[in-house]
C-alpha cells in the first residue's frame, strides 16, 4: 500500500510539471504575478511528493517488501540495514529517482532564495525546471519506475551487489547527482537570460555560488568514486579511464572551464557568447553522463535492443534539451557581440582563454574514447575499445599545461602586462621549479613526467606562496600585527580570491599525489603458503595464517600477513576472499596500512583447497595525498560560497 | 604593433596551441583501439596480425584451466564454440573468472599458436547488472595501466 502512496505521489508530480510550465508560460504572457506564484507553489509541492515517493521506497526497503520489483532486484533479508537503505539508489530505477528528487530540492530552493531579488528571470527558471523534471519524471513513469510490483512475491531478493556494499559507495551517487544537478540552476539561469534577452552579467553573479557547489559536489562524488575503487576493487589503483568513470569526469572537465570562463566576464564583460556555450555543454553532459551510465547503453549499443524505448526516450530527451539550448543561443547570437577584444596575448584574459582551451580538448579527449566506441559498434558492428595508455598519453602534458597556467594567470595582470611585471612576479617561481628538479634528481627521481610534474607544481605553489605572503606583511604592517593574524585579515578581506588559491593548492597537492603513485607505484604477485614470506620494497610480508571469518551475509577466508620493517613487526595486515552468501559472488577485500609517505595495500585474491594463497602487495607512495588534495579543494570552496557578500553582489 | 598585427598575433597563437593539442588528443588515436574478435577469427590470422592488441571472447573450456606458481598465472583453453584456442595469461584473474563461463582476454596472438593474455575480463552472471563497475557487464581486474606513463 506504502509503495502505491509513492507511486502516486511520483505521478501527480509529474501532472505538476507540465501545470509548472504552463503557469510559467502564462506568467509570461499575462505579466500577471499570480501565474508565477502557483508556479512557485507547483516546484514545492513537486519536491513535498518525490519526497513522498523516495520516503516509499526506503520503506519497502526497510520493510524488505520483496513483491516491490526494484527491492526484490536490489536487496535480501540478510542486507545489513545502513545498505538496505542505499540500495534506494542501487540500481538504475531508483537512481533517476533520486536525481530528480534532487533536482525538485534545488528547484525549490532556487525559487524561493532568489524570488525576491529576480522577479523577472522566475517564470523562466520555473519554466526550464519544470521542463526538465517533466522530462525525467516522463522516463521514471513510463519506462523505470521503481514502484513496480512482482508476481508471484519471491522469497527473499536477489541481494544488492556485493561490491556496493560500501560505505564510500553509500554516498558517492548521491553526491555525484548533486553536482549534476547543481548545473541545473546556472543553466536555467542562462537559458532565462538567452529567453528575457537580459545578456548582461546578472546571471552569472547570481549563480556563481551555485556553480560553485555544483561543482564541488562533483569533485566530491568523482574523488568518493575513486577512493571505492582503490579498496573495493583490490587493483591497487584509483582510476581507469572506465566509460563509467569518464562520463563524469566530461562535465567536470567542462564545469571547470566554465568557472573560469565566467570570471574574464564579471571582470572585463567578455567571453558572453562562451560563457553560455560552456554552462549549456556542462549541463548536457551531466544529462548525458546519467544516461550513459543508467541506461545500460555502455554495455553495448545493443543493449539498447533490450530496451530499445528508453535508450530511444534518453536520445530524444537529451538532443530536446541541446537542441532548444542551443537554438536559443544561436537566435540571441547577435545580441551578444562583446565590446571589448583582446588587448594582449600576455594578460590574464588570454591565460584564461588558453586554459578553457586545455580543458575543452582534454573533455573532446574523453568524449572521443567514451563514444567511439559506441558510434563504430552502432554504423559498422564492430565492437572496441580504446584503452588506458590513450588517455594518459593525451592528459600528461594537458595536466601539465593547466598547471603552469594555474601558476601565470591569478598572478599576470588584465589587458596588457609589462616585462617588469612579468619578471618580478614570475622569476622566483621560475627558479624555485629548477630548484626543486635538481633537487628531486640529485635524490634519484629520474622520471620525467615526475621531474616536469615537480617543476610546474613548485612553480604554480611558489606564485601563491609568494603572493599571499607579500599580502599579508602588508596587512601586517598596517595593523601592527604578526604575520599570521595579517595573513588572516588578508584572507578575509579578500576572501574570494584566496579561497579559490586554497582550492588551487588542493589541486596541487592532489596532482603530486597522482604522479607519485603513479610513476612509483610498485606491485608484486606472488603465491605462497602459511609461514612463507615475500618482500616488497622496504618491507616483508609474512603469511602466519589462513583462518574462516564471518559477516552478517557473507564468510570469508581470512589472510593474517605480518608487516615486518628490518626485523620489526609493524603490523598485521587482514586481506579476505569473501563469499556473500545470497549471490554466492567472490569479493577481494583489500587490507591497507597507511604510512607517513603512503600505502602499503595488500589484497589476498586465491586461496586454493590445498592452503596455497595468491597476495598481491602494492606500494603506492603519496596516495593519500590525492584524497587529501581533494578535501583541501572542498574547503576552499566552502570558504570561497560563505564568503560576506559585497556591495556588488 | 598596429592593432591589426596584434589581432593576427592572438589568431595566429591561439590556433598553434589548438593546433597541437588537437593533434595530441587526436593524433594517435588510432592506434589505441583495441577491436573485440571471437576464437574463430584469431584463428586465422595472418601473421601480420600477430603482433596486435585485440581483445577475444569467448566461453572458459571446461576441464582445461592450470594454475601457475612462478610467475603467478594460469593457462586455459577459450571457445566460440567453433574453435578453441590455448591462452597463456600472467597475473591474477578476476573473483568471477571461473570454468564453464564466459570471459574476455586482453593480449597478442603472438606466435600465432597460443594466446598471450595480460588481462581478463570475467561476465558478470545476468542476474547482476554492476553498476558503478564496468562495461559489458564485465568486471575488469585493472592492469597496472598507470605504468604505461613511464616514458
Amino acid at each position: 500500500m506504502i509503495i502505491e502512496i509513492g507511486h502516486f505521489s511520483t505521478i501527480v508530480a509529474l501532472v505538476l510539471s507540465v501545470f509548472g510550465m504552463a503557469s510559467a508560460a502564462l506568467a509570461l504572457k499575462t505579466r500577471n504575478p499570480d501565474w508565477a506564484r502557483s508556479g512557485r507553489m507547483a516546484i514545492t509541492l513537486i519536491f513535498v511528493l518525490l519526497g513522498v515517493g523516495m520516503l516509499s521506497l526506503v520503506y519497502a526497503f526497510i520493510i524488505r517488501d520483496f513483491s516491490v520489483l526494484y527491492v526484490a532486484n536490489n536487496s535480501n533479508s540478510k542486507l545489513p540495514f545502513f545498505y538496505t537503505v542505499a540500495a534506494v539508489w542501487g540500481g538504475h530505477e531508483g537512481s533517476l529517482l533520486l536525481w530528480v528528487f534532487i533536482l525538485s530540492v534545488f528547484s525549490t530552493l532556487a525559487v524561493w532564495l532568489h524570488w525576491r531579488t529576480q522577479p523577472t528571470i522566475m517564470p523562466y527558471l520555473i519554466a526550464v525546471e519544470s521542463a526538465i523534471i517533466f522530462g525525467f519524471l516522463c522516463l521514471i513513469v513510463f519506462l523505470s519506475s521503481p514502484f513496480e510490483r512482482l508476481l508471484p512475491v519471491p522469497l527473499d531478493g536477489k541481494d544488492l551487489n556485493p561490491l556496493l556494499q560500501d560505505p564510500a559507495m553509500v554516498m558517492h551517487p548521491p553526491m555525484l547527482y548533486m553536482g549534476y544537478v547543481g548545473f541545473s540552476i546556472p543553466f536555467s539561469f542562462a537559458m532565462a537570460a538567452l529567453f528575457s534577452g537580459r545578456l548582461g552579467e546578472e546571471w552569472i553573479k547570481v549563480t556563481q555560488r551555485w556553480s560553485m557547489f555544483a561543482w564541488m559536489c562533483l569533485t566530491t562524488g568523482i574523488l568518493l568514486g575513486g577512493y571505492w575503487a582503490y579498496y573495493e576493487l583490490g587493483w591497487g589503483g584509483y582510476w581507469g579511464w572506465d566509460p563509467v568513470e569518464n562520463a563524469s569526469f566530461m562535465p567536470w572537465l567542462v564545469g571547470t572551464a566554465y568557472l573560469h570562463s565566467v570570471l574574464v566576464q564579471e571582470k572585463r564583460k567578455m567571453f558572453k557568447v562562451w560563457n553560455l556555450f560552456l554552462i549549456i555543454v556542462t549541463f548536457s553532459l551531466s544529462l548525458i553522463g546519467t544516461f550513459l551510465v543508467r541506461s545500460g547503453v555502455l554495455t553495448s549499443v545493443h543493449s539498447f535492443a533490450t530496451d530499445p524505448e528508453r535508450g530511444l526516450y534518453i536520445l530524444i530527451f537529451v538532443g530536446t534539451v541541446i537542441g532548444i539550448a542551443f537554438g536559443a543561443l544561436i537566435l540571441r547570437s547577435n545580441k551578444l557581440k562583446s565590446q571589448v577584444e583582446m588587448d594582449s596575448l600576455v594578460s590574464r584574459e588570454s591565460i584564461f582563454l588558453f586554459n578553457n582551451l586545455f580543458f575543452l580538448v582534454a573533455a573532446a579527449t574523453v568524449f572521443l574514447g567514451t563514444l567511439y566506441p559506441l558510434i563504430l559498434e552502432t554504423l559498422q558492428d564492430a565492437k572496441v575499445t580504446v584503452g588506458p595508455p590513450y588517455y594518459n598519453a593525451v592528459f600528461m602534458p594537458i595536466a601539465l599545461g593547466l598547471l603552469f597556467l594555474m601558476g601565470i594567470g591569478p598572478y599576470i595582470p588584465w589587458r596588457k602586462a609589462s616585462v617588469a611585471s612579468l619578471k618580478k612576479s614570475f622569476s622566483t617561481p621560475l627558479l624555485a621549479g629548477a630548484v626543486i628538479v635538481v633537487l628531486l634528481f640529485v635524490t634519484g627521481i629520474h622520471n620525467l613526467y615526475a621531474l616536469a610534474g615537480g617543476y610546474v607544481v613548485t612553480f604554480a605553489g611558489m606564485a601563491i606562496v609568494l603572493d599571499f605572503g607579500k599580502i599579508s606583511q602588508l596587512y601586517a604592517q598596517r595593523n601592527g600585527s604578526n604575520i599570521f593574524q595579517g595573513g588572516l585579515a588578508a584572507f578575509t578581506a579578500n576572501q574570494r580570491r584566496y579561497a579559490s588559491m586554497l582550492t588551487h593548492i588542493g589541486v596541487l597537492v592532489l596532482v603530486v599525489g597522482i604522479i607519485a603513485s603513479t610513476v612509483y607505484q610498485t606491485e608484486k604477485v606472488v603465491s605462497m603458503r602459511v609461514g612463507d614470506e615475500f618482500a616488497i620494497g622496504d618491507y616483508r610480508m609474512k603469511l602466519a595464517k589462513i583462518h574462516e571469518v564471518a559477516g552478517g551475509n557473507w564468510n570469508a577466508q581470512e589472510g593474517v600477513f605480518q608487516v615486518f620493517k628490518g626485523e620489526d613487526l609493524i603490523t598485521e595486515l587482514r586481506p579476505q576472499k569473501r563469499i556473500y552468501s545470497a549471490t554466492q559472488t567472490p569479493t577481494t577485500e583489500s587490507a591497507i596500512y597507511a604510512t607517513k609517505m603512503g600505502h602499503v595495500f595488500l589484497t589476498m585474491p586465491e586461496v586454493s583447497e590445498d592452503g596455497v594463497a595468491v597476495a598481491r602487495g602494492v606500494l603506492n607512495p603519496l596516495v593519500l595525498w590525492v584524497w587529501g588534495g581533494g578535501v583541501i579543494m572542498g574547503l576552499g570552496v566552502i570558504l570561497n560560497i560563505l564568503r560576506p557578500r559585497k556591495k556588488e553582489e | 604593433m598596429g592593432t591589426k598585427n596584434k589581432k593576427i598575433a592572438i589568431i595566429v597563437s591561439i590556433l598553434l596551441v589548438a593546433g597541437s593539442l588537437g593533434y595530441l588528443a587526436f593524433g594517435n588515436f588510432g592506434e589505441n583501439i583495441v577491436y573485440f574478435v571471437t576464437p574463430s577469427e584469431v584463428k586465422a590470422f595472418t601473421a601480420e596480425a600477430y603482433s596486435k592488441k585485440v581483445r577475444v571472447g569467448g566461453m572458459v573450456v571446461k576441464g582445461s584451466l592450470k594454475t601457475q606458481p612462478e610467475p603467478v598465472g594460469l593457462t586455459f583453453e577459450l571457445t566460440d564454440g567453433a574453435s578453441t584456442i590455448p591462452v597463456a595469461f600472467q597475473g591474477i584473474p578476476p573473483d568471477l573468472f571461473k570454468e564453464g563461463q564466459g570471459a574476455v582476454v586482453e593480449g597478442q596472438w603472438r606466435d600465432g599458436r597460443t594466446f598471450h593474455s595480460t588481462m581478463i575480463m570475467a561476465k558478470h552472471s545476468e542476474d547482476y547488472m554492476p553498476m558503478e563497475l564496468k562495461q559489458a557487464g564485465v568486471e575488469l581486474p585493472k592492469k597496472d595501466f598507470m605504468k604505461t606513463l613511464s616514458p
